[in-house]
């Protein structure tokens, strides 16, 4: 169920690299914007004024993270993008600073969000108990990527997006606005992350150190899927969530992670390109 | 006995055949014209002998010892050197240290070492370069540029070169330079491959040519013999392309 | 000013010219200022003891001892990362790795072993982790590269935790100080003079050991792997085999930094050592200092601790970190080449106007 969140996760992280070619490491971060942001809408108590509805605070969850990952991009990774490597320790500064931003407006320690849908179903059949919250989350992120996928193969505006994602020269000689592209593709990613941030902080935590483990999720999701490949991502995260289901319940929550980098490394030895990735290395 | 042969060499990419069952000898001594048209697989040919791409099919020898599979550096080490189509000096080091650089032990402890000034002055010497060592690569126009990649394969000591289209982008007085000093290199000794898609600067300076046209060798012979085949003017006219 | 520099930079120029001929082949040559800047700094660092007292400054004996330890660890990261352009976002986990050898020897098998054994032993830890995160990873290339090994560095991040019955999770391992006798004289790091003089002179051979690898034929490799891999495989030298080499000789650096860090702290944990932040402090010393250089990496080492730990404690215990982040970010958008870099290529300038009037 978790998958779902996981491939919304990886979709938004491999967009941005696909048509910028910018690995954004402060990925994570815009998760955690989203749950923040959240919670501070709707627990009430947080800033002691605002206790608004929590589809409500869905909504400008997404909002804020999208706006958030519009202007990191606009006001940071547009002018320093030409050096990759550049890019890569800014982004991932900014998630420091975010990081260490949020730990002083909310002290270190976890928060709990209020649950959008609580309670849980119990399917008979299977024996199993799934929350309600799993559900919606797999819903709704279904309902996101039904709707990119919609965005990118059928408007023109969408298309200009895969178009760059396959090759940036060719884009830009049938007279696409590359810069304007870029910022479009920051911002549905950053909307995919606010959404993720609140089942994410929902289902597992709401930390300042919350923005490592997705981050290192994505990661390996979109290795293992090929990066800049959306199906690949697709087909990946539910690899890894059922791979980190198993793990935990075979070895114990502490070694969740640790299990992915496997496969993580068994990939780059046996396909570098990943499962449904372009070659790595531009000729 | 041959110095270099390619025994029914192939190379496919997917689906993609860009050398097919291609076969030929050069012996000690000799300057081999390789040429076709653009896309016939010229520089396949010579990015799978240096190891760059994986061979497919069929076998490459070298001194009397099959390469095939060698890494890059291990062809090099061979003695075989190339002179690539694209010129790719380090620009933040000077023409001398460039040519240093390919003079280097390929040992990890070897922290001192390689060609000692006076022998970088030799290498670029043999290919009028001993004015321009103390100047940045991007300094240089590009004949100089060219000659930079010459003197830096000479400089690994080779028996056999592999020379990309060296003339491209050369005026005539520069390629006629050109054509003599390759012909002072195989005085020294040197065995030599020259790719071009035209004949016009091999017709003085190759013994022998070797046509090849999607991948399969076309014509082999002297360049009298290549300039009258029919097979030959056939491939190039389809290519729309003139000798 | 410029007459100033000229009187100042006459005297300077003969004085490094003397260095020059001794040393310029083996180094890389200096002029006098630039002469004169390391000899000045050389000389301020050995002092320490003799003028931080007198300032009223002695707290400044253990940020600078912790500064040399991290200017190692840059040192470490550069030789490798900054050179071949082979970008390593996990470099914590080979300090890490040290600095938990030493705790897992000394915790878990005896807590009096040597540094004879517990030395060895962790350089050989970081040299092993080196070698399993490169040895994959190295076939990638830029950004992927990057993001393998900053993987690889979250991962053990992870296992520290996983483990934590021998690890001790959060919060750590014990280790104590070291202790040595030289000569029938007991060196102790309980003695902050002492402990400050553990920490430097390491650092100082370390610099002067990697100074001579980075000027040499292989520090030339390195760069030209760095600049045009290809080019470099056409000159007849095997890669791989000089990018593995480059992992092995940042490796030793990052065992001794991380064994000393482990005796600095008292105590291993993942907090100051293995944390994400931890690999990326590393990188930002590099880069302000100035990437590829090795004493750039230890000027940023110097720099970001002496901010950390000293001047933006003002800002209090989180936003000491923000200001931090913050300040190093704006290195990397508006001076990515280093500050240490730039001082340097401005002392050339000015040295060499002076080398023109004289």
């Amino acid at each position: 169920m978790i998958s779902a969140v996981y491939a919304l996760i990886a979709i938004g992280f491999t967009m941005i690299f696909g048509v910028g070619g910018v690995l954004n490491l402060a990925h994570g971060a815009l998760i955690m914007i989203g749950a923040y942001s959240f919670l501070v809408v709707t627990s009430g108590s947080t800033l002691g004024i605002l206790s608004l509805p929590t589809g409500i605070g869905l909504i400008v969850a997404i909002a804020v993270a999208a706006a958030a990952s519009y202007v990191l991009y606009i006001g940071l990774v547009e002018h320093i993008e030409e050096n990759p490597v550049i890019t890569f320790l800014a982004t991932l500064v900014v998630a420091l600073i975010l990081s260490e931003l949020f730990v002083m407006g909310f002290s270190s320690s976890p928060r709990t969000l209020i649950n959008l849908v609580p309670g849980s179903i119990h399917v008979e059949q299977f024996g199993v108990r799934v929350t309600n919250i799993e559900v919606v989350g797999f819903v709704v992120s279904w309902i996101a990527i039904g709707l990119l996928w919609y965005y990118v193969t059928r408007t023109d505006e969408g298309r200009s997006i895969l178009a760059t994602s396959m090759s940036e020269r060719g884009a830009q000689l049938t007279g696409v606005d590359l810069p304007k592209i870029k910022a479009r593709t920051w911002l549905i990613a950053g909307a995919f992350a606010g959404l993720a941030g609140v089942f994410i902080g929902t289902l597992q935590s709401t930390s300042p150190i919350m923005w490592l483990d997705p981050l290192a999720l994505a990661f390996i999701i979109v290795v293992i899927g090929g990066i800049g490949s959306i199906k690949g991502s697709i087909v990946a995260a539910y690899l890894i969530g059922y791979l980190e289901t198993l793990t935990v319940e075979l070895l114990g929550a502490g070694f969740r992670g640790t299990f992915s980098l496997l496969v993580l490394v068994i990939v780059l030895l046996v396909m570098p390109q990943g499962l449904f990735g372009r070659e790595w290395v531009h000729e | 006995m041959s110095l270099f042969r390619l025994d029914g060499l192939t190379k496919r990419f997917g689906g993609l055949v860009a050398v097919d069952d291609l076969s030929f000898e050069v012996d000690r001594g000799e300057i081999v014209g390789l040429i076709g048209p653009n896309g016939s697989g010229k520089s396949t040919v010579f990015n799978c002998t240096m190891g760059r791409y994986k061979v497919s099919d069929g076998s490459i020898h070298f001194d009397g010892s099959e390469i095939t599979d060698y890494r890059t550096h291990e062809v090099v080490e061979n003695g075989l050197s190339r002179v690539s189509q694209e010129s790719n000096p380090i620009t933040e080091m000077p023409v001398a240290a460039n040519i240093k650089l390919f003079t280097l032990p390929n040992s990890v402890l070897a922290f001192r070492g390689g060609a000692t000034d006076e022998e970088i002055y030799q290498y670029a010497a043999r290919i009028d370069l001993e004015d321009k060592l103390e100047e940045m690569p991007d300094e240089l126009p590009h004949a100089d540029i060219r000659r930079l990649e010459i003197a830096k394969a000479l400089a690994t000591e080779p028996e056999m070169l592999l020379l990309d289209e060296p003339f491209a982008g050369m005026n005539q007085q520069e390629i006629n330079d050109l054509v003599d000093k390759f012909e002072e290199l195989r005085e020294e000794g040197i065995t030599m491959i020259v790719v071009d898609h035209n004949m016009g600067g091999l017709m003085k300076l190759a013994d022998r040519i070797v046509v090849i046209h999607n991948g399969s060798k076309i014509a082999e012979g002297s360049p009298e013999e290549i300039a009258e085949n029919e097979a030959v003017k056939r491939a190039y006219l389809g290519s729309t392309e003139a000798m | 000013m410029s007459s100033d520099t000229g009187r100042l930079g006459g005297p300077l120029n003969s004085i490094a010219d003397g260095y020059n001929d001794r040393f310029g082949q083996v180094f890389g040559e200096l002029n006098g200022l630039q002469f004169a800047l390391i000899i000045g700094s050389l000389l301020v660092l050995l002092l320490v003891p003799v003028w931080a007292p007198l300032l009223g400054m002695s707290g400044l004996l253990r940020t600078l001892a912790l500064a040399s330890i991290w200017a190692i660890l840059a040192m470490g990261w550069d030789i490798q990362s900054g050179y071949t352009g082979y970008i390593s976002f996990g470099h914590a986990v080979l300090s890490g790795g040290a600095a938990y050898t030493t705790a897992l020897l000394i915790g878990n098998v005896n807590p009096d072993l040597s540094l004879a054994v517990t030395l060895p032993l962790s350089v050989l830890a970081a040299l092993t982790i080196g070698l399993v995160i490169a040895v994959p990873s190295l076939r990638l290339k830029g950004p992927y590269f990057s993001l393998v090994t900053f993987v690889a560095g979250l991962i053990f991040y992870q296992l520290t935790y996983a483990f934590s019955d021998y690890t001790g999770g959060e919060l750590g391992v014990r280790v104590g100080r070291i202790d040595f006798t030289v000569g029938g004289f007991e060196i102790t790091t309980f003695d902050p003079v002492m402990r400050y003089y553990v920490m430097l002179v390491p650092m100082l051979l370390i610099a002067v050991t990697l100074l001579y690898v980075a000027r040499s034929n292989v520090g030339m490799i390195f760069v030209a792997i760095r600049e045009n891999e290809t080019a470099v495989s056409a000159a007849g030298i095997d890669t791989t085999k000089f990018k593995i080499w480059s992992f092995v000789l940042s490796s030793i650096p990052m065992g001794i930094g991380g064994w000393l860090l482990a005796h600095f702290y008292g105590t291993v944990n993942p907090l100051n050592f293995l944390l994400v932040d931890r690999s990326i402090e590393l990188i930002a010393m590099a880069v302000v200092g100035g990437m590829s250089s090795i004493l750039g990496p230890i000027g940023g080492a110097f720099l970001v601790i002496v901010l950390r730990e000293e001047v933006l404690r003002i800002f209090g215990a989180t936003g000491r970190w923000v200001m931090l982040w913050t300040l190093i970010l704006l290195v990397l958008v508006f001076a990515r080449d280093g500050l240490f870099r730039k001082l340097w290529h401005y002392l050339g300038r000015l040295g060499s106007r002076d080398g023109g009037e004289n």
